[in-house]
């Protein structure tokens, strides 16, 4: 499972897919909307939180579909989800759900948190 | 990039009732609705990179709404097409619900960016409840249009 958040750039795309390939998995791209960071974003940008949330949502469905559409071209099998909430709480959440054996994140800070709090294998890309 | 969902999809790609009760069949039928319309040039292509797609993902995205898509080069411009499923089809659906909503989405092989923000503009809208109960209990295609022009602003 690849995970995503407004913060995530598109590097991680080809390297995500890469690895998906290497070890014939599936992946599962998950982009999470974090409220909290949401109403930063707007406090620090003088903008409406609805429009930076709007932003963000389409921002993170451009994102899960370049990855699904990179995934395609090289036959990796996808899912995509965009979920909203505590990012540690959707991940766990995911990782019961889909029976997922490894995670994949691009921001160290991320990684570290995930790392600590999850049973599973962590990939800071 | 500006783009707008409601200046891709034309009322004649609009089935308010889709006969197709599984989720091949019912792509046959909104390519063969879209050909006979001339928004399609090759049916038999755009079928295959349709289903190619559907073997890698699940297009359903939850919440009764599958978003069946390729970029292909059976088309020659990015083009849309919508059709109701009143019994739902499963489109392998991540929270396992069938889809009642079906929108169709491609493009040619060189239009990347138009495509990618169609889906995902497309999809944002979908995900509002309000939306998607309006695009379900809508009369005619005018309806759905209208419904898609107010709301993606």
């Amino acid at each position: 499972m690849l995970v995503l958040t407004g913060d995530a750039d598109q590097s991680i795309l080809s390297a995500a897919v890469q690895f998906c390939r290497s070890v014939d998995g599936r992946l599962y791209v998950l982009f999470v909307i974090e409220p909290n960071r949401v109403s930063r974003l707007a406090s620090l940008t003088h903008q409406k939180v609805k429009f930076v949330q709007d932003k963000t949502e389409e921002a993170g469905w451009q994102l899960l579909y370049l990855i699904e559409d990179e995934a395609v071209e090289n036959g990796v099998w996808t899912s995509l989800h965009l979920e909203e909430g505590n990012l540690m709480h959707v991940i766990n959440r995911y990782v019961d759900s889909y029976q997922i054996d490894a995670l994949l994140t691009k921001r160290k800070d991320e990684a570290k948190k995930i790392f600590v709090s999850s049973s599973i294998t962590v990939v800071g890309l | 990039m500006q783009l707008k969902i409601s200046d891709y999809l034309k009322p004649e790609a609009i089935i308010m009732e889709m006969k197709a009760k599984e989720k091949i069949a019912a792509i046959n039928e909104l390519v063969a609705h879209m050909v006979k319309n001339k928004l399609v040039d090759d049916g038999k292509e755009f079928i295959n990179a349709l289903a190619k797609r559907e073997n890698l993902e699940s297009t359903g995205i939850g919440d009764g709404i599958a978003i069946p898509h390729a970029r292909t080069n059976a088309v020659r411009a990015l083009v849309l097409a919508f059709a109701r499923s009143p019994d739902g089809i499963d489109f392998s659906s991540i929270d396992g619900k069938p889809s009642h909503i079906i929108f169709l989405i491609a493009s040619p092989e060189n239009m990347k960016s138009e495509y990618i923000l169609a889906l995902a503009k497309l999809s944002r809208l979908l995900r509002k409840r309000a939306v998607r109960e309006l695009l379900r209990n809508a009369k005619d295609p005018d309806e759905i249009m209208e419904i898609i022009k107010k709301n993606e602003e």
